[in-house]
């Protein structure tokens, strides 16, 4: 019992010294890289990543995964800048109103892709993959192939507006952190994630309806995604079929590496915080002490590796598929 | 009919309507040099399915083969000029090396296949941006040709891909029915733990399913590379949505254990009547992504064997 709790210990305080750890280095080689605008690089990078490693989180945490990211936020960051420019395409006219519509498209996509995992009953790695697919299918088919462009002062005022050096977006991605630390810690539906994630037959036995947390999991997490493309449109000043690229990777690999167990049960939106700064800090880091970026998805891929590995109780696993 | 009877004559059922379908309306779509075109085109594409159909038949998933393939584009240019048709080997060896430690981490550190392919994915993607400079490269074209050009060119009106893809399928369906690999995987993908309880090395036989599954990519980005005669670190993206969709519209379900290269060959050729029908009815091609996904998505309904999943997650 005593290892077991110090394992678990371990994986908690593992991921932030990691970053700590992480952070003395490059500042050791390079100490440009411990500034205030330096930090507020990586947390400008750092923000709509966030956004979607939390949406995941939930998901992970009920044992599930979800690698429908990139066509999501491709998705909604298409449709966030076609229904702004049609609303007038200002923040200050009718605009304003895109943002609750396009938080409710990505619900209703994450509502899509959990009702297509639990109701065809599909693992949900293979039904998001899918209707990832679709989603960047339908992103092109929207857009044509053609960038849309959303150039609205006061909306891109989330990056060039700043507080204490940090721009808007920053805070607003700090806020839907808090969010979702909330639902997973004060609301029944946060704690009824873990519950599935903890056991999902013992969950259904306690009378839990199993289907409907998964399901309402998912949508959730279509509206953080929803959050990161608004983030990404207001960083990048426009939006596209490829919006979403990369996203897949760089979340799963942050959530995992902050130390969200993939078997459920283990880990939270703090988990998320800290893999995201880990990923960022490594990426940023690279270029600041001269590495090239290129090696970035190559050592990322390692670390997940890692991570899983020190995350697995191998006492409990039999075997893995 | 009992629809479970049914089912395992579905695939080829689903061909024969397809093509039909298309016939009726196209005439021109049943000429034989139109055919065998549109299976050419298909070949570096069905050689990734291939490799794919050995992971999920033993119930895994490899997603890092187009990133396998897109490095092999590269290092076949790059090393074209120093290596000669030597080059060829090197790049079937580093595919098979990559499926080996995709395998070697999925069985002895147990991190699911799809994670861990997809981290093994991330290195090879590294790899190809570090060697290309993050460029697209160009083959030389007359070395392509004295090296490799035996795989376009034409014997007797047949396209010389079809004949490549002929002989792997040879050697494929040699491997699943008449060794000894072939029937333990089988084993494997009907059920892990009997296979084990049964005194297999699960973990020998997985991780070489995964091996070969590299290797076949690596050998799809190799004919690609040489069709188009250069190589770029993405550009065979777009090519693990149809191959997955081809294993598994096939008739091997995710779950594994049934199905087989058989299959994988009747499901490519279905892909290849979907796309090739999309142009006759004037469907944009910004719309295949669509249709693609949602086959994919039926195609694992109809197929996965829910027996297998207690709970599906």
């Amino acid at each position: 019992m005593t290892r077991r709790l110090s394992r678990e210990t371990m994986i908690k305080w593992a991921p932030l010294l990691v970053l700590i750890a992480l952070v003395i280095f490059f500042t050791a080689l390079n100490p440009t890289f411990f500034s205030l605008r330096n930090f507020a690089r990586i947390a400008i990078a750092a923000a709509p990543a966030l956004m979607v490693a939390v949406g995941v989180t939930f998901i992970i945490v009920m044992g599930s995964i979800d690698l429908s990211m990139e066509g999501t936020v491709s998705l909604t960051a298409v449709s966030f800048a076609f229904i702004f420019a049609q609303l007038g395409g200002s923040l200050a006219g009718l605009g304003w109103i895109a943002i609750p519509l396009v938080l409710v498209i990505g619900g209703v996509i994450g509502l899509l892709n959990g009702l297509v995992h639990v109701k065809l009953k599909i693992p949900s790695f293979m039904a998001s993959l899918a209707m990832g697919f679709v989603g960047t299918g339908a992103a092109i088919l929207l857009t044509g192939g053609d960038i849309v462009k959303v150039s609205d002062a006061t909306f891109r005022g989330l990056l060039t507006v700043r507080w204490l050096g940090f721009p808007l977006m920053v805070y607003v991605a700090a806020f839907f952190l808090f969010v979702g630390w909330f639902i997973q810690t004060h609301t029944t539906l946060g704690r009824n994630f873990y519950a599935v994630g903890g056991g999902e037959d013992l969950a259904h036995a306690s009378g839990l309806n199993v289907t409907r947390v998964r399901v309402t999991g998912f949508a959730l997490a279509g509206v953080f995604y929803a959050i990161a493309a608004m983030l990404v449109v207001a960083r990048i000043g426009q939006a596209e079929s490829v919006t979403g690229a990369n996203f897949m990777f760089v979340s799963i690999t942050s959530v995992v590496v902050g130390g969200v167990a993939l078997w459920g049960g283990i880990g939270g939106v703090w988990n998320a915080l800290v893999g995201v700064l880990i990923v960022n800090v490594i990426d940023n880091g690279m270029v600041v002490i001269g590495l090239p970026d290129f090696l970035q998805d190559g050592v990322l891929g390692l670390l997940v590796i890692l991570a899983v590995v020190l995350s697995t109780d191998r006492k409990m696993v039999s075997f893995v598929k | 009919m009992d629809i479970q009877r049914l089912k395992p004559h579905l695939p080829w059922i689903t061909l024969v309507v397809l093509v039909a379908i298309v016939g009726i309306n196209d005439p021109g779509f049943l000429r034989p040099s139109n055919l065998l075109g549109i299976a050419g085109d298909i070949v570096p594409l069905f050689i990734m399915a291939l490799g794919l159909t050995f992971a999920i038949y033993i119930g895994g998933i490899d997603l890092s083969a187009q990133s396998v393939a897109n490095m092999v584009t590269v290092v076949a240019s790059v090393y074209l000029a120093s290596m000669g048709a030597w080059v060829a080997v090197f790049c079937v060896l580093a595919g098979f090396l990559l499926g080996m430690l995709s395998g070697y981490v999925t069985t002895r550190l147990f991190v699911p296949s799809f994670i861990s392919t997809l981290a093994v994915g991330g290195v090879a993607f590294s790899i190809a941006q570090w060697l290309s400079g993050q460029r697209a490269l160009n083959m030389d074209a007359t070395q392509r040709n004295e090296t490799f050009g035996w795989m376009i060119g034409h014997t007797w009106g047949v396209p010389n891909e079809l004949l490549i893809a002929a002989v792997l399928v040879a050697i494929c369906l040699f491997i699943e029915r008449r060794t000894t690999l072939g029937r333990a995987l089988k084993a494997v993908g009907a059920g892990e733990l009997a296979a084990a309880a049964s005194g297999l090395n699960v973990a020998r036989y997985k991780i070489l399913a995964f091996a070969i599954s590299g290797a076949l990519a690596a050998i799809a980005g190799l004919l690609f590379a040489v069709k188009l005669s250069g190589g770029a670190p993405t550009i065979a993206n777009g090519f693990l949505l149809p191959a997955i969709v081809a294993v598994l519209v096939g008739g091997t379900p995710l779950t594994g254990g049934v199905g087989g290269v058989v299959n994988t060959v009747i499901g490519t050729l279905i892909v290849a009547v979907i796309r090739a029908s999309m142009l006759y009815f004037e469907i944009d091609a910004t719309r295949q992504q669509i249709v693609f996904g949602i086959v994919l998505i039926v195609a694992i309904a109809l197929t996965i064997d829910r027996a297998k999943l207690r709970t599906v997650k």
